[in-house]
Order: structure tokens, then C-alpha cells, then sequence
């Protein structure tokens, strides 16, 4: 994967405004540190979730049916 | 408060309940006690958000009338219980520790509380918690901060720490907490309380205000392990108002509870669960150990490979499905939440669908691990959280080599591996640190077996002390 750029102000400005989230003066801010270092931790996650050995996981958020599953529904 | 009333709040749950149904006590001297104390110590401790005094003894009248007509609700008859305030009673406030829900009257009952009503159970109260449940500290903006009863300069975790006060401060004999990343076993361990994150799916979320769907549980804490399982007695089951409720049957919690740990097995997942922690808190968890292995139970080191990760993944999914439910408050009346909150909101709107959904796919990998594991063991023991009750206000904490770390991150180094893989976890009392602050370990259990859970927690609370030693207030 490509280098990133640290999480700036303006990088959330836009990222707020991909969302449509209109943020008050001064919130950039608040945010940046937390943000790059969830981005950072999501990233490094992101990046071992792709590898090939766990191609066929689906997420957690899949349906299920019940008596099918390993613990027998 | 008499000796008497002192004597009645010293119960426990079960002992209470036993002397209801053989008239020894009446409901309305439980109540009248309970109602007392919470008087006597709620200004301290910001537990609760509203108190149900007028109602509450209304109700013990008539449950005294009952039980003297011979006609017995059930378990909990007579019980003074208290609820966190996400948890939805028709006809009272339900905040959600929020100002946005300040005036939120609701016209239906949570399902866990109509189970809890129905099994005779008495509501004192509503009790306070982190802003509409994200967060582990309970410095509630808007209705005080939670403290401590051990010591209330100390923070109660949370995000049910009006829960876990309430039951520590004897103000109740039971109360209902909300668990998504470890909202009912933190605040548990950390004012020395039994408390129960059931398997996803085994207690109903109906009429409770959601935090993140995919992970939200509600479950009872209470001061012993028996008076846990009679709790969830009356909550546990499917419920046609929550699809994401289980078939699975339920059992009797209580019955196994004498049955001892002789022949079980314990997981310890080396190079987790015993690493980054304060060293007291290291020090009582080794020792609950050894003492479950005298009572005859095996402690065998189980490797789950992918364990490391799991704090990013909790963080990434509790970041995002809150940000969804909130999504148009926070863009109409953003003013109205909390300064912490409303950070944690806007973050989980920056985070990409890529991200929660790798999240997702761990949460699948990182319960084949445990699935897989489970035929080793028989449950995993770890500590609940890696260190004890911090200031009220920090939002650092100091574990180790001095070095300060983020409170949210740190506080879910245990707590998120249930979570995530929607495994049920207890959370029993095993020791104080140095300054006589409590420390508490986790039990987690294979799928819907919480039985076994509360079997090991009552072997252990049958040889040890720690669930009896009450806060000096």
C-alpha cells in the first residue's frame, strides 16, 4: 500500500465535507490526534485482513441461518 | 439509617429474596432501606439520575399485600433493583445520560425491564452512565460525574458506572448495565461488583437506546454470583421484538452454581493476557488462578494467534455504527453533547466502509480462534482491565514504565475479545490493590454458556472474601 500522509485539519475538513458534516471552527483540531492514530491502527488491521491466507472471510455482519452454523445455532 | 435498615441493605439479593417469600421482611422495609441509603449517599456519588421514591413504595405496599395473600411473583419479588438509564420504562424519563434525551418520556417498556417487573423485581431508580454509552469513564456532562464509593476522587469506569456504584454503595441489591465494548464488566471490576456481558443474542436489546448494534448487551450486575444468575433468570431469551435474539433455550442459571471447577479447564492466552498490566492487578488474577487450580480446576496456555489487533477493531466498529444512529443530531444540535462524545461521533464519521468492514472480517477470525480454542477449554480467565480506578477526570492512565495512555484504548485491552466475538463474559471480584482499590478478573465462556460461568464464579466466591467487603462511606 502506498505511504499515507498524516491526518491534518485539512484532511478532516474534507473528510467532513465528503460526509456532508458541517463542522464548527476549531474541530478539526480536536479530533486530529485521535483520528491518525485510529486510522493508522484501522490501516495496519486493513492490511493483515487482506492478506491471502483470509481471502474467504466474510464479516461478522453476514446473515446466518440457525443449525447451520458451527455451534449448532 | 437504623440498624436494621443497615442489616436489610447487607442482604444479598438471594438472602433478600428468601426472607420476602417467608415474610421474615417486608418489600416495603427493602424498598424503605433502599431509598434511605440512596438519600444518604447519592450526592456524593452521582449514581443516580432519577430516583422512583413515590412509585417505588407504592409498589412495595402492594407486593407486601401480595405476598401476605400468598400469591408470589416470582424470584425478584419485592427486590429493589435499579435500571441504567438507557434502558426504556414507560411513563419515566429515559436520558441515556444525554441532554438530547432529556425530556424523552417513554411509552413502552424495554423488554428487560418487563421481565424484570414481571418477575416482582421493584424499580428504585434510573441510574447514571457515560453519554449515551460511549465512553468507560462516566464524567457525565450533564448529570455529574459518576465517583467511586472506594474512593470518590476515583472514577467508577463505565459506561455503566451508575450501575456498578449503585450495587457497590448497597443502594440496591441489583441493577441492569449495557455492554458493548465492556460497559457492564469494567464499571463490575472496578467498584468490585459481579457483573454478566451475556452471548450476543441470549438478552434482548428491545427498548434500550442502541450505541453500536452489532455489539450492544445488557445484562445484570449484581454483589454475588448467585444473585447474578437470578437476575438473568429473568431476563435471559428470545424475544419476538429483537430478531437478533437467539432460539437457543435457556436453562436454569442457578442450578449448576454448587457443582465446583473440579476437572475443568482454564485458557491463559500467553503474551496477552498476563502482559501490560499494573502490577497489583497482575498479582490478584495470578492468585484467583492458583486458587481456582486448588479447588481442582486446569490452567493450560492456549495461543490465539491473531488476538493482537482486537482494540483497533472494537474501536473502528464502536466508532462507526454510533456515528450512524446519531448522524442527524449531530448535525442539528451538536452543541447538546458532551465535548468527548461529540469527538467520538465526528471521528466515526472519517473512518471508510473498508475499515469497519476488515473490522468485521477480524471479528470472524477472531472467533474461529476462540470456537477453536473452546475444545482445549473450557472457559479463558484474564484480567478485566489492566490497571485500577484512576482520578475522576483523566483521560490518561499510567500502566506501566510511567508512560501515559490513551484512557478509551487502554481500558478495552480485555473487554473488547468478548465483544468482538460476541463470546459471554463475567466479571467476578478477586482482590485490592495497595490504596484498597478493587481488581477483578474475566471469565469467558463458549456460546450461550453461562452456566459454566456462573458455576466457576461461585466456586471461587465460595472460598474467597472479596464480594463481602463493603465500601466505608
Amino acid at each position: 500500500m502506498a505511504k499515507r500522509k498524516e491526518v491534518t485539519p485539512a484532511t478532516i475538513g474534507a473528510l467532513a465535507d465528503f460526509a456532508e458534516l458541517p463542522l464548527k471552527p476549531g474541530r478539526e483540531a480536536v479530533i486530529n490526534a485521535t483520528l491518525e492514530a485510529w486510522i493508522k491502527d484501522a490501516n495496519e488491521l486493513s492490511r493483515k485482513m487482506s492478506a491471502e491466507k483470509y481471502r474467504n472471510l466474510a464479516p461478522a455482519t453476514v446473515f446466518t441461518h440457525p443449525g447451520e452454523t458451527e455451534e449448532g445455532g | 439509617m437504623g440498624k436494621a435498615a443497615k442489616e436489610l441493605l447487607e442482604l444479598s439479593l438471594a438472602q433478600a429474596a428468601r426472607f420476602v417469600k417467608t415474610g421474615e421482611v417486608s418489600p416495603v422495609d427493602l424498598v424503605g432501606a433502599s431509598l434511605e441509603r440512596i438519600k444518604a449517599v447519592n450526592d456524593r456519588l452521582s449514581a443516580y439520575i432519577s430516583v422512583f421514591e413515590d412509585e417505588a413504595r407504592k409498589v412495595a405496599k402492594a407486593a407486601e399485600t401480595m405476598i401476605m395473600a400468598g400469591h408470589d411473583l416470582g424470584p425478584l419479588h419485592g427486590i429493589p433493583v435499579a435500571l441504567k438509564d438507557n434502558l426504556a420504562v414507560k411513563g419515566f424519563r429515559t436520558t441515556a445520560g444525554s441532554k438530547i434525551l432529556k425530556d424523552w418520556i417513554p411509552d413502552h417498556d424495554a423488554t428487560v425491564t418487563e421481565r424484570l417487573r414481571r418477575a416482582g423485581a421493584i424499580f428504585v431508580g434510573k441510574l447514571n452512565m457515560h453519554e449515551f454509552a460511549w465512553g468507560g469513564t462516566s464524567d457525565n456532562p450533564h448529570y455529574g460525574a459518576v465517583r467511586n464509593p472506594w474512593d470518590t476522587e476515583r472514577f467508577p469506569a463505565g459506561s455503566s458506572g451508575g450501575s456498578g456504584v449503585a450495587v457497590a454503595a448497597r443502594t440496591c441489591y441489583g441493577a441492569i448495565g449495557t455492554d458493548t465494548g465492556g460497559s457492564i464488566r469494567l464499571p463490575s471490576a472496578i467498584n468490585g461488583v459481579v457483573g454478566i456481558r451475556p452471548t450476543y443474542g441470549r438478552v434482548s436489546n428491545h427498548g434500550i437506546i442502541p450505541l453500536a448494534w452489532s455489539m450492544d448487551t445488557a445484562g445484570p450486575m449484581t454483589r454475588t454470583v448467585e444473585d447474578c444468575a437470578i437476575m438473568f433468570n429473568a431476563i435471559a431469551g428470545h424475544d419476538p421484538n429483537d430478531a437478533s435474539t437467539s432460539r437457543t433455550p435457556v436453562v436454569d442459571y442457578t442450578e449448576a452454581l454448587n457443582r465446583g471447577v473440579k476437572g475443568l479447564r482454564i485458557g491463559v492466552v500467553p503474551g496477552y493476557f498476563f502482559h501490560h498490566l499494573q502490577p497489583p492487578v497482575r498479582d490478584a488474577v495470578k492468585a484467583a488462578l492458583k486458587t481456582l487450580e486448588g479447588l481442582g480446576a486446569d490452567v493450560v496456555d492456549v495461543n490465539i494467534e491473531n488476538i493482537h489487533g482486537n482494540i483497533s477493531a472494537q474501536l473502528t466498529i464502536e466508532a462507526a455504527e454510533p456515528s450512524t444512529y446519531h448522524q442527524r443530531w449531530l448535525r442539528e444540535q451538536p452543541e447538546n453533547y458532551g465535548a468527548d462524545v461529540r469527538s467520538l461521533l465526528e471521528i466515526g464519521e472519517m473512518l471508510l466502509a473498508t475499515h469497519y468492514l476488515q473490522a468485521q472480517r477480524y471479528r470472524t477470525l477472531l472467533r474461529q480462534e476462540f470456537i477453536e480454542a473452546f475444545k482445549k477449554v473450557d472457559v479463558f480467565i484474564c484480567p478485566t482491565l489492566p490497571f485500577t480506578a484512576t482520578k475522576v477526570g483523566a483521560m490518561k492512565v499510567v500502566i506501566e514504565n510511567a508512560v501515559e495512555e490513551d484512557m478509551l484504548s487502554a481500558i478495552m485491552q480485555f473487554t473488547g475479545v468478548p465483544s468482538l466475538t460476541g463470546l459471554p463474559s463475567l466479571n467476578v471480584p478477586c482482590g485490592f490493590d495497595p490504596d484498597g482499590l478493587p481488581v477483578g478478573m474475566q471469565i469467558i465462556g463458549r456460546p450461550f454458556d453461562e452456566a459454566l460461568l456462573f458455576r466457576m464464579g461461585a466456586a471461587f466466591q465460595s472460598v474467597t472474601d472479596f464480594h463481602k467487603r463493603a465500601p466505608d462511606l
